[in-house]
């Protein structure tokens, strides 16, 4: 029997995105960044996030099945991500492919976002359950051990920031563009790591928790010491700030990936995803800590967020035979692991994380 | 055999109103007042529509979508249906605002409610806009000035007329989209980036 096809869509932060998928492999995978439109805020701005999903996401759906060669009758199922995330967002992702659900008669799966990125070591190279997976973007952080499709055991992850916030905050603070991540990690390569010694927040306590506030305010003070000296700093202080920091994200991420692959015997890869998985210093050394065991770390394209990752994700869900009705709701938060105490948040909106 | 089957929804506030037309004669309608909870009762409710009048989905052949302005949350939950129900039915989806559902002739000025004791007003001549729509305050409007229309679920029936007579006239629509009037509330970052010296 041929796999399902399955059409994903995605829209919970600042791309747009939506795909087709047939078992394993990527028929079409179609990604509306909106860098352009938060450029000037420094940062994601919810509303005007909103305000383009609600216009984009049928579009990139008809770019994806053209991209793919289909109709939208051949499609078997409509996978969507339902959250966590931005809510304005998900909610047009959600409507769009409730309505292409209700109008077509085809299968409505809601997709857990984070599923999505947990589940991707399975689509980029079939890794076999159960796996450790470090989750690294811009709005999560978190070690999973995955027992299956819909099975995840959180091991400990950021009681504050992302990694990914923390790097757009370096590249903020130090005059650099937006996205922070590539930005922060070209102006490192010339660095000086040891200049500036920033703290590793957490490193100090057992466990998989982090911490990356203070790491954020320890940047910031440094910053303004250089710039009391001389009134601004140069880019060979701008370097020196940016291989610092990234220093000692590697090393708290390093070190409790140790402790977390500690935790957990008898996984069979351990794999990294997220958008932060894109960085080559952070990469290599996690593989250096995964030693023996293979190390997963997939495509950026699949890194980042994508709908790729949510068809498979739903594909996986049907498999099960799970698919959700006409009255999804749309979640800001919805953590992978209810049964973890929450790290994130909490009161009438629920655990974050 | 219905002609010209018409499926028409608003969601820009605190409510769902939704009809089924026939050549713009509503077959029936729904209105429910909600604060929340749109987004996961929409799409059964115009199920439950569908149902009542032994539609299918397949028989509709035209989709009219309110857009406010309004909730921009609520507003969007509307456009986004709208848009997937047009692309999986191949139908247009026509925005209809609530200036036009609010426009009582021979009023040229429409007034509508707006946060912060503000109005969205909107004028039109011979049922047409006659001026893009801004916020104004209406204190300076002056004694002749309509009153401002306050925030209501529009009727389904006002709705399904609007869309015949746009479907009547030949329009084809761009795609639906939320009016907003109002810019998305975002400042740039207060603390500016350092000096780079040379």
């Amino acid at each position: 029997m041929t796999d399902p096809l399955v059409l994903g869509v995605e829209s919970s932060c600042d791309d747009t995105a939506a795909a087709v998928l047939r078992g394993r492999s990527i028929l079409s995978s179609v990604v509306e960044g909106q860098s352009d439109l938060h450029a000037p805020y420094g940062g994601v701005v919810p509303e005007i996030a909103a305000r383009a999903h609600a216009e984009k996401v049928d579009l990139c759906i008809e770019a994806a099945l053209a991209g793919a060669g289909v109709t939208l009758a051949e499609i078997d199922a409509i996978a969507v991500t339902a959250g966590p995330g931005l809510i304005g967002g998900v909610l047009a992702g959600v409507m769009t492919a409730k309505a292409l659900s209700a109008a077509t008669g085809k299968p409505l799966i809601g997709v857990n976002h984070l599923a999505g990125h947990a589940l991707t070591p399975r689509l980029t190279d079939d890794v076999a359950f159960p796996y450790l997976l470090l989750l690294v973007s811009g709005g999560h952080c978190q070690f999973l051990r995955v027992d299956g499709p819909d099975r995840f055991v959180r091991l400990g992850g950021t009681i504050d920031d992302a990694p990914g916030e923390a790097f757009d905050k370096t590249a903020r603070l130090l005059a650099l563009p937006q996205p922070g991540g590539p930005n922060v990690e070209r102006a490192a390569a010339s660095g000086d790591a040891a200049r500036f010694v920033l703290p590793r927040p957490l490193l100090d306590r057992a466990g998989c928790d982090m911490s990356f506030s203070g790491l954020k305010t320890a940047l910031l003070r440094a910053r303004d010491t250089v710039i009391a000296g001389k009134g601004g700093i140069t880019e060979r202080d701008r370097s020196d700030l940016c291989a610092g920091f990234q220093a000692a994200v590697t090393d708290i991420l390093a070190e409790k990936s140790r402790r977390a692959l500690a935790l957990c015997p008898g996984v069979t890869a351990f794999a990294v995803a997220g958008g932060v998985a894109a960085n080559r210093r952070i990469r290599a050394a996690l593989e250096e800590v995964a030693g023996t065991l293979p190390f997963v770390a997939p495509p950026l394209a699949l890194c980042t967020d994508n709908a790729a990752m949510i068809a498979y994700a739903g594909a996986e869900r049907l498999k099960l035979g799970q698919t959700d009705g006409l009255e999804l709701p749309a979640r800001p938060r919805w953590p992978l692991d209810d049964s973890a105490p929450a790290l994130l948040g909490s009161g009438r909106k629920g655990a974050k994380a | 055999m219905n002609a010209g089957l018409t499926l028409v929804f608003d969601t820009s506030g605190p409510w769902i109103a939704a009809g089924l037309a026939s050549n713009g004669r509503l077959l029936h309608a729904a209105t429910e007042t909600m604060a929340r909870g749109q987004a996961e009762r929409l799409i059964p409710l115009l199920e439950e529509l569908l149902t009542a009048t032994g539609t299918r989905w397949a028989e509709l052949t035209a989709i009219g979508v309110g857009t406010g302005p309004g909730n921009f949350t609520g507003t969007r939950i509307a456009v986004a249906t709208a848009r997937g129900l047009s692309l999986a039915l191949g139908i247009p989806a026509h925005p209809i605002t609530a200036f036009e559902m609010a426009l009582a002739p021979p009023t040229s000025l429409v007034l509508l409610e707006a946060p912060r004791g503000r109005a969205y007003a909107q004028r039109f001549a011979d049922g047409r806009a006659a001026g893009p729509p801004e916020v104004v305050d209406p204190a300076t409007l002056g004694p002749d000035a309509p009153p401002v229309r306050a925030a209501a679920p529009p009727s389904p029936a006002a709705m399904a007329r609007l869309l015949h007579a746009r479907l009547s006239a030949g329009a084809a629509p761009d795609r639906p989209a939320p009016l907003y009037i109002r810019p998305a509330d975002a400042a740039p970052p207060s603390d500016p980036p350092p000096v780079i010296l040379p």
